[in-house]
Formats: structure tokens, sequence, C-alpha cells
């Protein structure tokens, strides 16, 4: 795992020179804090945090993240809704990727059809299962 | 046979002139005068008496027998003949008229011989006046004694006075034998002779007796005195004479009969009343058992004036008879008499010709009687208010079972208004219609329903109106508050049991959607309370892995992921212990409810009262009762503090919360009150909610646990 991890720290960085920039969008604290702390283990640039839907969409839009961790269950826009208005920002749109401590199975086609790149149970997440979605 | 009756009065008369004058010119005829107009008389008015009856009733042979005795008594003049052939047979024959005298009387009035004793006797009298006399002659003397200028008798055998003296005797005795008990016969029928039947046969009775009485008189005189003898034969002769003239009364005072009868049933006319005209043909009849029946071709039956029916005409002895009146062919009434009358047939038929009309009249008012006898029952049946109105609404006629259908007694509404008895708003209406009943004429009824209120209850009516005349109606009346009420009951019923449904099903929608956001609720707390630390938990553990080689950061991180499994123990406890306690389970609801209390932020106190645990479903709802209010109390009561009392009373758990907080909740608003409402009613058991603003909630659940 951990050789994982460090060929594609050593990956992004001998392609990027710069480490990838990523957005926590979860209503609960503590898994914000535990994500970050592991994705900025993992060579990631957490740039911010929010806890709802619409903080999220100006987050996006102050911020520039690469990539959007978001959860799909919000107080108020659920994930799939906020993913949506995301792929709507042509250009400048980031790559989202779904969280849920619920099963994907869960959500039937709703993941597909959100114009996310795609989706991470949020006990699997890490740096190598975000760069898989990407690529 | 009418040729003989008519050549018979010829015959009659010439043979009693022709007795006259044997009997005047006789030698040996000690009082030719006497007994030549007693002959005369005795003769002629049995003949005369005969030939009329013969001819008014040819079938009956007592005329005949009549004419008979009257011939054979001028026979019996033959005796006075001077020649000594014709005087013997004079002799032979001068009693036989008594043999005939007898058959007559026994014979009468029908002409034949109805019992066994009169038939004996009849026989007995023609033996003694031919056989006897004929045996007698042939022993008596040359000549009768005392007859000293008689011929002698010609078919003397042997003169033996001893032997003609005795045969004499006996013949006496026998004669007298046979004329007491023709005696006898008479009395006897007298006494059992009907009104009726002593009126027809009276006179004949009477004179018969007479005669059979001084007939015994002559025999016993003329054993004893020779003189007496012929005194007492005249008066026997005289009262001979006597019954043919009874018998000619008797016809006469029939025509005066008939006389009466046409005179009384005309004088009755139509107007006569019920029962006149039964006394005036029982007076006519002269039989006063009369009665009168009247036939009802409708029933085919036989009733009385009053319409009552009749079950038999004659009486089951046959002593009386039923004689039935036809007018035009109908059939119309029957005059119910002594089967006497039947001796006097035109008596009968006078009185039925004379009062047919009469009966036809009475035939019709027996016939109205009845049909309104049936009418009257048909009323007195049916248990409906009538009355009588006329057009402009005044009483006529009621009838009513009870005064207190009434709105005023019977005696008080006959005259009065309808618009001064019944309140405007029905007079009105009640009068439009009986105008619309009369204008449309008999065949439509008219309907009409008000309410009245009649001691001191209000009732409902319907109204029935029928023309009865051009200017009044019939109206029933019927009661039916009864049907009304029952009505209305059953509509009450019926709403009441739709709002309890509806209630029903309120309720078990509630539960149904609190169960769904109950599991809502605890979907949602598992995921972002437990769920969302053991993620947490499981992100740390690899992150710490990751971090070995960092023992301190490792630490750190283990530290923290300790934390979150703690606090993610502790919420899984307080979700089970949110979806049922365990404690309540285990131990029961006394310990259950201290917890409760334990984990209440103030001063509760608890009193429960129950020796042995509550039923599980009983326990819950109380529990959540309790629950449920201290939640609320604590929340929104701003109350110092609670109290809870559970208890069992009569057959039921009694749950009791009280603060002394604000008050003012509504069961209505909040869904957890009406929560409990609807988990206690589930129980058929009750909640009530007093909260009055500033003086507390109390709460009291009320749950049947038997």
């Amino acid at each position: 795992m951990w050789l994982t991890v460090f060929l594609v720290r050593r990956v992004a960085a001998t392609l990027r020179y710069v480490a990838m920039s990523v957005l926590i969008v979860d209503d609960h604290p503590s898994f914000r804090a535990t994500a970050r702390v592991l994705l900025e283990s993992e060579g990631f640039d957490v740039v911010g945090e929010a806890e709802d839907g619409s903080s999220a969409l100006e987050a996006v839009a102050a911020l520039h993240p690469q990539i959007v961790l978001l959860d799909v269950q919000l107080p108020d826009l659920d994930g799939f809704e906020v993913a949506a208005r995301l792929a709507e920002l042509n250009g400048a749109a980031p790559a989202v990727i779904l969280t849920s401590s619920r099963d994907r199975a869960d959500f039937g086609t709703l993941v597909e059809e959100s114009g996310a790149r795609g989706f991470v149970p949020k006990a699997e997440l890490s740096g190598a299962a975000l760069l898989s979605l990407l690529n | 046979m009418r040729l003989l009756r008519t050549a018979l009065w010829p015959v009659a008369l010439l043979a009693g002139l022709g007795a006259f004058a044997l009997i005047l010119t006789s030698e040996h005829e000690q009082t030719p005068l006497m007994t030549g107009v007693l002959t005369l008389l005795v003769g002629w008015s049995f003949a005369i008496s005969g030939l009329v009856a013969w001819s008014r009733r040819p079938a009956n042979f007592f005329g005949a027998l009549m004419v008979a005795a009257g011939l054979a008594w001028f026979v019996r003049a033959v005796v006075a003949a001077d020649n000594a052939f014709a005087f013997t047979l004079g002799q032979i024959l001068q009693y036989l008229v008594f043999g005939i005298l007898v058959h007559l009387l026994l014979a009468y009035p029908r002409g034949a011989l109805e019992s066994r004793l009169a038939r004996v006797l009849v026989v007995a009298a023609y033996l003694e006046v031919t056989i006897v006399q004929l045996v007698y002659l042939l022993f008596e003397r040359p000549r009768a004694p005392g007859c000293s200028g008689c011929p002698p008798n010609q078919i003397l055998l042997s003169k033996n006075p001893a032997v003609a003296d005795g045969i004499l005797f006996a013949s006496r005795m026998g004669g007298i034998a046979i004329a007491a008990l023709v005696a006898w016969i008479y009395t006897r029928r007298w006494r059992d002779a009907t009104p009726a039947a002593r009126r027809v046969l009276g006179p004949v009775l009477a004179t018969g007796l007479l005669a059979t009485a001084l007939t015994t008189i002559w025999l016993v005189a003329s054993s004893v005195d020779e003189d007496a003898g012929r005194y007492a034969f005249w008066a026997t002769m005289t009262g001979l004479a006597l019954v043919p003239l009874a018998f000619l009364a008797g016809l006469l005072r029939s025509r005066l009969a008939l006389a009466n009868v046409g005179q009384l049933v005309v004088s009755l006319g139509q107007t006569a009343r019920p029962g006149e005209l039964r006394d005036a043909i029982a007076q006519a009849l002269g039989d006063p058992s009369v009665k009168l029946a009247y036939w009802l071709p409708e029933s085919e039956s036989w009733v009385r004036i009053d319409g009552r029916r009749l079950p038999s005409l004659a009486s089951p002895d046959g002593r009386n008879v039923a004689t039935i009146v036809e007018r035009n062919g109908e059939r119309v009434a029957a005059i119910v008499h002594d089967a006497f009358l039947h001796e006097d047939p035109e008596l009968l038929d006078a009185v039925v010709a004379a009062a047919g009309l009469a009966l036809e009249n009475e035939q019709r008012l027996a016939a109205l009687t009845q049909s309104e006898a049936r009418l009257r029952a048909i009323i007195d049946a049916l248990p409906d208010l009538m009355f009588r109105v006329s057009r402009d609404g005044t009483y006529l006629a009621v009838k009513a079972e009870r005064t207190g259908d009434l709105v005023v007694p019977p005696d008080q509404l006959i005259g009065r208004n309808v618009r001064d008895i019944l309140p405007r708003e029905i007079a009105g209406p009640l009068l439009n219609c009986i105008e619309e009943a009369l204008e449309q004429g008999a065949a439509r009824t008219v309907e009409y329903e008000y309410e009245l209120e009649l001691e001191g209850f209000p009732r409902f009516f319907e109204a029935r109106i029928v023309p009865g005349g051009e200017h009044e109606v019939v109206m029933l009346v019927r009661d039916f508050t009864e049907r009304h009420n029952s009505e209305l009951e059953r509509q009450q019923l019926q709403a009441e049991l739709r709002e309890r449904l509806e209630e029903l099903q309120a309720s078990r929608a509630r539960m149904v959607e609190a169960g769904d956001n109950e599991r809502r609720r605890l979907e949602r707390n598992l995921h972002d309370g437990a769920q969302q630390r053991l993620v947490s938990l499981s992100l740390s553990l690899r992150l710490a892995h990751a971090k070995l080689a960092d023992p301190e950061a490792a630490r750190t991180i283990l530290d923290g992921a300790s934390q979150e499994l703690a606090a993610a123990l502790e919420e899984l406890r307080e979700l089970a212990r949110g979806i049922h306690p365990a404690v309540l389970t285990d131990r029961g609801l006394g310990p259950a409810l201290e917890t409760l209390v334990g984990r209440t932020p103030l001063p509760v106190e608890v009193e429960t009262n129950l020796e042995e645990r509550l039923p599980e479903q009983i326990e819950a709802a109380a529990y959540y009762v309790v629950s449920e209010s201290l939640a609320n109390v604590a929340k929104y009561a701003n109350a110092s503090s609670a109290r809870v009392s559970i208890s069992r009373e009569n057959g039921a758990a009694i749950v009791e919360v009280a603060d002394d907080g604000i008050g003012g909740a509504d069961p209505t608003l909040g869904s957890g009150l009406r929560g409990l409402v609807d988990r206690v009613e589930a129980l058929a058991g009750r909640l009530e909610v007093e909260s009055v603003p500033g003086r507390g909630t109390q709460i009291r659940a009320e749950i049947p646990c038997e």
C-alpha cells in the first residue's frame, strides 16, 4: 500500500511538479479532519473544506480545486445536485469524486448520471483511490 | 174425484131428506121430530163440512171421512124404517157412524192415523160397530126392549137374552174404553200443542173432546137407564154436530186472519221499525214463536235483522220450520214458524205474499246493517286517528283510541276549526291539502306530514286525506314518531360509527407514519453518528498504520481513534435505548422509570402502586407515556419539578404525569402527544391532557388491563 502511495506521489511530482489541490465537502467535521490528514500525508494539497452544498459551490468558485471530494449526503443540496452544478462550469469544472459511508450500490445509477468522475466509499478513501478514478 | 165430490152434494141432500122423512113417518120412532131434526143437523153438518174440507184439500182424507160420517149418520136412520128387513139392516149399521167418528177424530188433522194406538183404536171401533153389533143381533130378542112397535129382528139366530146382554155389556165397556182413550189422546194433544197448533187445531180438539166425553156418558147412562140413555144420546148427537161446526169455525178464523195480515202489513208499510214486521207476522200467523231470517246473496247466508248470522233456519226437533219467501224469483227472507202452520197453508201463503215487500225492505236493511257492522269493524281495527273535516276545516267527527293523541279531547274538537286547534304552520298546509283532495275527486289521496308537540313530546304524523263527500273529507292520521325516532337514532349511530372509523383510520395512518419517522430517525442516527465515527476510525487506523515510522504521530492518531471508538459505542447505546429500553423488558416498569427519571434534568417524584407486573404491551405504553411526557416537561414546560404516578384501579392501569410548569400544551398539535393518544387508544384506553396556561400540565392515561 505504502509503495503505491509512494509511487503515486513520485509520479505526480514528476508529471506535474506540484501537488493536486483538493476540496473536501462533508458535514461531519471528524471525517473532514481525518480525510485532510490522510490526503495531505499522501501528497495532496487540501485547499479547503466545506460543510454543505452551497458553501462547497462557493469554495470551488473561490479556490478552483482540481479535485472535489464530495459527500453524497449534505444538509442542504445533496452531493449529486452539487456535482451536477459543478459539471456545468465548462472548462473550470473540477474533477468530482463522490464519497459516502453507504455502499455505491445504494445509489443505483445516480453516480454515473451526476457527471462525477467516480465514487469512493469513505472507509476506502486514499490518494491512490482518487488517482485511479482520475485516470 | 172432483166429480164424485160434486155428486155427493145432492146425494147428501137427498139422503138427509130421505132419512128425515123416514124418521117422521116411522111408526115405532118414539120422538120422530126430535130425532129427525137432530139426524138432519148432525148428518148435514158432517157432510157439508166434509165436502168443503175435501174440496179445499183433496189429498187430505179427513174431508172424505167427514162426508162418510154424515152419510153413515143418514144410514143410521134406516132403523126408523117399519119394514123388518130395512129395520134389521138399520140395526146392523146404526153404530157404524161411531166407528167412522173415532177414525175421523184420530185422523185429524192430517187425515192419516199417525200412531199405533190410534190404528188399534180405529180397528177396534170398526170391529165393535160392525161384527160385534152383528153378533149381538144374532142373539137379541125379537124386539128391542122399550120398542114395542119395532119390527122383528130378521137375523135372530137364537134368542138368548143372557148372551145378548153379555155382548151388549162388553160392547158398551169397549165403547167406553175407546171413547176414554180417544179423549185421553185428545187431552194429550192439546197439552203438547204449541200456541200456533192450538189456534189451528183448538176448535176441533175441544169439540172432539166434548163429543167423546158425551159419548162415554151416553154409553154409561144407557146401560143404567133407558130414558137417561136417550137424553144422553141427544146430547151426544148435539156434541158430535159441533165437531164439523168447529172445523168450519177454524176455516172461518183462518179467512179472518188472512184479512188481518194484509191490513197489518199495509199499515206497517215501509216505515216499520225493526221487529215490528215480525210481531205483525207472528200475530197474523197466530204463532208467537215466529222468527224472521233474511237472505244475503253476497255471503250466501241467513242473517237476522241486526245483520248477525243465523246458523240454521229450522229447529232440530222439527217443531219449527222455515217457509222461504221469494220475490221476482229471488230469495228474500224466511219465516221460521211452527210446523203446525203447514196445516193452514192458505194463511201461510197469504202472509208470505203480503209480507214480501216489507220483508224485501228489511232484507236490504239487514244487508245494510251487516255491511255497516263490517265497516265499523274495519274502522275500529285501524290504529289511526280518523277525522271527518268539512271543506272550511271544521271537525265533524273524530275517532281516536287515546285522547292523548289529540290536541284537545274529542268533545271539545267537534265543531271547531283546524285553524283554532293546530298551529298555523300546520293548519295552513293541511287546509290546502283538504282543498286539493276535494278538487281532485274521490280517487285521489293527498298525503301530508307534520310534527306536533303532544303531552310534552314532539310527535310526527302523516295525514292521508280522501274526499268523503262534496264538501268534506276523511282524514286518516298516523303517528310515525317511533319510525321517525328510530330513523334518527340510526342516522346518529351511523354518523358516530363513521366518525369513529375515520378516527381509527387517522390513528392508524399516524401510527404508520410515526413508525416510518422513527425508522428514518434511526437510520439517520446510525448513519450520522456511529457509522461516521466508525468510518473515521477506519481511516485513522489506516493513517496510523502509514505513520508507523513516526511513532509519535501514530500515537496521536491512535488516541484520536480511541476517542472516536468510545463516542461511537456511546451513541450506539443511546440509540438502542431509544429503540426499546432493555431495562423495561428485563426489570419491569419501576426500574425503567427510575432510569428515565435519572436522565430527566429536573426533580421527579415517582409513585408506583403495582403488586405485580403489567402486561408487556401496557407496560410499554405506560413507559412511553411517562418518557414522552417527561421529555416534553424538560423541553417546553419550564417546570421546577414533576410527579409520576402509576397505579392499578378497577381493572385499568392509570398513568399520571403532572408538572408545575407553564401549561398550555395541546395534544392535537404535537406529534409526540398525538402519538401517545394513538398508542393508548390502540389498547382501548383513554388519554386525557389538562393543561391550563399557568397551572401546569396533567396527563392521565387509563388503559384497561383485564
